[in-house]
C-alpha cells in the first residue's frame, strides 16, 4: 500500500524529468525508474581551506624581546610560544602536544612575568617609591615596633562588579606577650579567647567578617581587642569562687598533696627540707602528664624529703 | 588436664631421680657449689639480702610458705609450680631489695612511708610482696596482708547492707575470711600479752569486746560472728593503729590491687541493682586508715595493677593513672617503685633454675630465643617455659 502512494506521488510531482528522458532516448524502450537512480554521481564541492599562516614561533629569532611578544596576562596561545610544551594526559602514548590542547588554555600562565620582564618593571616602578624605614631593616625590629599585623585582601577581575565580598575580611594577629597580662588576667584572656590563640607561636588572631566594609570590620576588631584586654584585668566577684576542678592546670600550692605534706611534717612547707624539689616533680607530673620518667623524679624528690636511701 | 599434668610430674621426678643416679659418681663436690653461686643463694633469711643477691634464688621453708600464704598471696600458677618443684623459691629482685634496704633504715618514730609498687601485668610485682612479707615475718612485724582487693571488689561472696553506717556495705564472708588469713600469719605475735584493745567495742546489747582484752579476742570475735566480721576489720585496723603508735609492735600493712579501692566501678550490688562505689564498703574504710601517714612504727607496701581495675580502663600501668585523683592525694607523698621485667641477669639465672629442676630440657641459643619471644616478661617466660 505504501509503496503504492510513493509511486503515485512520484509521478505526480515529477511528470517533467520522465518525459525529458523520454525524449532523449526515443529509440529504447522506455524505462520505469522508480528509484530515480542517476547514471552520473554528481561530484561533491571540496571543502577550502583557507590558506593559514605557518605558526610564528616559526620565525622568532632567538634573542627576541620575550617582553613585547607576550607583555600582558593571556591565555597560552601554541603559535605564539615557542616551547615544546606538552599536557594533559592519555591512555596510551604521550601526553598531547600544545596545538589544540585545552588544557593548556584552562590553567594560569606567569609568560608575562619572566625574571627580566619584572627587573625592567620593578625599574619602571623605583622612581615612585621613598626609601625604606630606617630602625626596620629586619623582621624582628618590625615586629618590636609593630606588634599588631592586621591583613585583608583585594581581588582584582573581570566581572560586572569590581567588589569582592571577601575583601571585607580583616585579620588582626598580635603576639600574647606583647599585651601586659599578669597571671590571672592572662589565665581569663585565654579563657575568652579560646582557640583563637595559638599556645606554639604564642599568636593571637582575630578575624572580623560581621560588617559589610572593610573599614568597620577593622574598627570591630579593634573594639575586640580592647575589650578583651580590658575584660581580662577586671576581677569580678565570682571569680574567687574558682575551686580545684576549675583550675586549668595544676598548682601545687593550693593542692591536698601541699596541705598533705604539712601535716605530715606538722610545718610549713617552706620550712621542710627539699619540699621545693618535691612540689616541682608533683607539678610536673600532674601538668605535663605520667610517665615512666617523670614518676622516677617524684620518687626521687620523695625519697630525698623522706630522707630514704635512694 | 589435671591427670595429664600428675603423670607429667611423674614421668619428670622419675626422670630426675635418675638422671641424678647416674650423674652422682661422676660430679664432684666443688662443681655443685659453683653451680649453686650462680643461680641460688644459700642465704635463706631476707634479712641479710643484699644488692648482691639480685638475681638469685632462694628458698622459703614450708612451714613459712603455709604460715604467709595458706590463704593466698601467690599466683595460683605459681603455686602450681611450687608444687611440681616441691620447693617455694623466690628470686631476689630489685624491688625487693629496695624496700627492704629502706624498711631496714627507716626511723620509725616519724610517720608512716607508703611504698607503692607497679609495673606492668606479669612483672612479678606480687611475688617481690611475697619477699618482702617474708622479711616482714622474720624482722617480727605484725603483718596485715591483703593478698588481693580484686577479690573483694570484683567479685565479693556476698553483701549486705551495714547496719550501723546508713549507706555503706558490708562484705561479711570476705572479711571473715581475711581475719583468718590475719591470724594465721601473725599467730607467732598475737600470743603476745602486750596487745591489748585500747576501747570498748560494743557489738549489740549482749556481745562486747572490753578495754584490756587481748587482741585475738577480737579478731576470735569477727571469725566466729560473722554478721560483725566487717565491722571487726575496721576495728582491728584502728586497734592496730594504736599499738603501733604506743610502741607496742611494729606493723606492715601490704595491700595488692590498692587501686581497686578507688575503682569506681565494682561488682558489689545493692539491693536496688546499683553499683556500690568502694568508698561505700565498710572493708575500704580499714585499709584506707592503715595507709594514711598519721601513725608510726608502721610501713605500708601497695601495689597498684592493672587487673585489679575493670578492662575497659586498662590503659596506663602508671601510679597516679591507676590511683586516680583521689587515690593519688590518699597517698601522696609515697616512694614509687617500679618492678620492671627482667634483666638479662635475671632471666640467665630463672632460666638455670628451670633447667636445675628439669623444667626445660637445655638447648643451644634457647635464652635469647626465650628473651625475644618473652620480651623478659617473667608471666609469659614462665608460660613459655611450660611446654619446653
Amino acid at each position: 500500500m505504501a509503496t503504492v502512494t510513493r509511486l503515485y506521488r512520484q509521478q505526480i510531482f515529477r511528470p517533467s524529468y520522465i518525459l525529458s528522458r523520454h525524449l532523449a532516448e526515443d529509440t529504447e524502450f522506455r524505462v520505469l525508474n522508480l528509484k530515480t537512480t542517476r547514471s552520473q554521481p554528481v561530484q561533491r564541492k571540496k571543502l577550502k581551506k583557507p590558506d593559514v599562516l605557518p605558526p610564528r614561533s616559526y620565525q622568532m629569532p632567538v634573542d627576541q624581546d620575550w617582553g613585547s611578544v607576550w607583555p600582558g596576562p593571556r591565555s597560552f596561545h601554541p603559535a605564539t610560544v615557542p616551547l615544546p610544551i606538552r599536557q594533559g594526559y592519555v591512555d596510551k602514548g604521550a601526553p598531547p602536544g600544545k596545538y589544540g590542547n585545552a588544557e593548556l588554555m584552562k590553567i594560569p600562565n606567569f609568560l608575562h612575568l619572566t625574571p627580566p620582564v619584572i627587573k625592567r618593571q620593578c625599574e619602571a616602578l623605583k622612581r615612585f617609591c621613598t626609601p625604606w624605614p630606617r630602625g626596620l631593616e629586619t623582621d624582628s625590629k618590625c615586629e618590636d615596633h609593630f606588634p599588631v599585623e592586621v591583613a585583608s585582601s583585594n581581588y582584582c577581575y573581570s566581572s560586572p562588579s569590581i567588589r569582592d565580598p571577601m575583601a571585607r575580611i580583616v585579620t588582626v594577629k598580635v603576639k600574647l606577650s606583647r599585651i601586659p597580662l599578669d597571671e590571672h588576667a592572662k589565665d581569663k584572656f585565654l579563657r575568652l579567647v579560646g582557640d583563637r590563640y595559638n599556645e606554639s607561636t604564642d599568636m593571637l588572631t582575630i578575624v572580623t567578617d560581621r560588617c559589610p566594609l572593610r573599614k568597620q570590620n577593622y574598627d570591630y576588631a579593634m573594639y575586640l581587642l580592647t575589650a578583651l584586654f580590658h575584660e581580662s584585668w577586671r576581677v569580678e566577684a565570682w571569680e574567687k569562687l574558682k575551686s580545684e576542678a576549675d583550675m586549668e592546670y595544676y598548682d601545687w600550692k593550693v593542692s591536698a598533696s601541699k596541705k598533705s605534706i604539712e601535716t605530715l611534717f606538722g610545718k610549713e612547707h617552706t620550712d621542710i627540707t627539699h619540699a621545693d624539689t618535691y612540689s616541682q616533680t608533683v607539678d610536673a607530673l600532674m601538668n605535663e602528664g605520667e610517665s615512666e620518667y617523670s614518676v622516677t623524679k617524684y620518687g626521687e624528690a620523695v625519697r630525698q624529703m623522706l630522707q630514704l636511701p635512694q | 588436664m589435671l591427670k595429664m599434668r600428675s603423670t607429667d610430674l611423674i614421668i619428670r621426678r622419675v626422670f630426675s631421680s635418675l638422671t641424678s643416679l647416674r650423674l652422682q659418681p661422676f660430679s664432684t663436690q666443688p662443681a655443685i657449689q659453683e653451680r649453686l653461686e650462680t643461680f641460688r643463694t644459700t642465704e635463706n633469711s631476707p634479712l641479710n639480702h643484699t644488692e648482691d643477691h639480685i638475681g638469685q634464688f632462694y628458698r622459703i621453708p614450708p612451714e613459712t610458705k603455709k604460715q604467709l600464704f595458706l590463704y593466698g598471696g601467690l599466683a595460683k600458677s605459681y603455686e602450681i609450680q611450687t608444687k611440681t618443684f616441691t620447693e617455694t623459691c623466690f628470686m631476689v629482685r630489685k624491688p625487693a631489695v629496695d624496700i627492704i634496704y629502706c624498711m631496714k633504715t627507716i626511723d620509725y618514730s616519724k610517720p608512716a612511708i607508703r611504698f607503692v609498687m607497679y609495673g606492668k601485668k606479669g612483672n612479678g610485682k606480687t611475688l617481690s610482696l611475697a619477699h618482702i612479707l617474708h622479711y616482714a615475718l622474720e624482722s617480727k612485724f605484725l603483718i596485715v596482708h591483703v593478698p588481693w582487693v580484686g577479690n573483694w571488689m570484683r567479685r565479693c561472696k556476698e553483701s549486705s547492707n551495714s547496719e550501723v553506717k546508713e549507706g555503706f556495705i558490708d562484705l561479711n564472708i570476705d572479711a571473715a575470711a581475711w581475719l583468718i588469713h590475719f591470724k594465721n600469719q601473725n599467730a607467732h605475735l598475737l600470743g603476745d600479752p602486750e596487745l591489748k584493745v585500747a576501747e570498748d567495742h560494743v557489738w549489740n546489747k549482749r556481745e562486747t569486746t572490753p578495754k584490756d582484752a587481748p587482741l585475738t579476742e577480737l579478731v576470735e570475735f569477727g571469725i566466729n560472728r560473722i554478721k560483725y566480721a566487717s565491722r571487726c576489720v575496721v576495728a582491728l585496723a584502728e586497734e592496730i593503729k594504736k599499738l603501733s603508735k604506743a610502741g607496742k609492735c611494729k606493723t606492715f600493712v601490704a595491700v595488692d590491687g590498692f587501686n581497686a579501692l578507688f575503682y569506681p566501678q565494682t561488682n558489689i550490688l545493692t539491693e536496688k541493682k546499683q553499683v556500690v562505689h568502694p568508698s561505700k564498703v565498710t572493708l575500704t574504710e580499714a585499709f584506707l586508715n592503715l595507709t594514711k601517714f598519721d601513725w608510726n612504727n608502721g610501713v605500708a607496701v601497695v601495689i597498684v595493677d592493672e587487673i585489679a581495675i575493670g578492662e575497659k580502663d586498662q590503659i596506663s600501668h602508671l601510679p597516679r593513672y591507676l590511683l586516680g585523683k583521689e587515690g593519688f592525694e590518699h597517698m601522696d607523698p609515697f616512694v614509687p617503685i617500679l618492678v620492671s621485667e627482667y634483666t638479662p641477669k635475671e632471666l640467665k639465672s630463672c632460666m638455670d633454675y628451670y633447667r636445675e629442676r628439669k623444667w626445660v630440657q637445655p638447648l643451644p641459643g634457647q635464652d635469647e630465643e626465650l628473651t625475644f619471644l618473652s620480651a623478659s616478661n617473667p608471666y609469659r617466660l614462665m608460660l613459655l617455659c611450660n611446654p619446653l
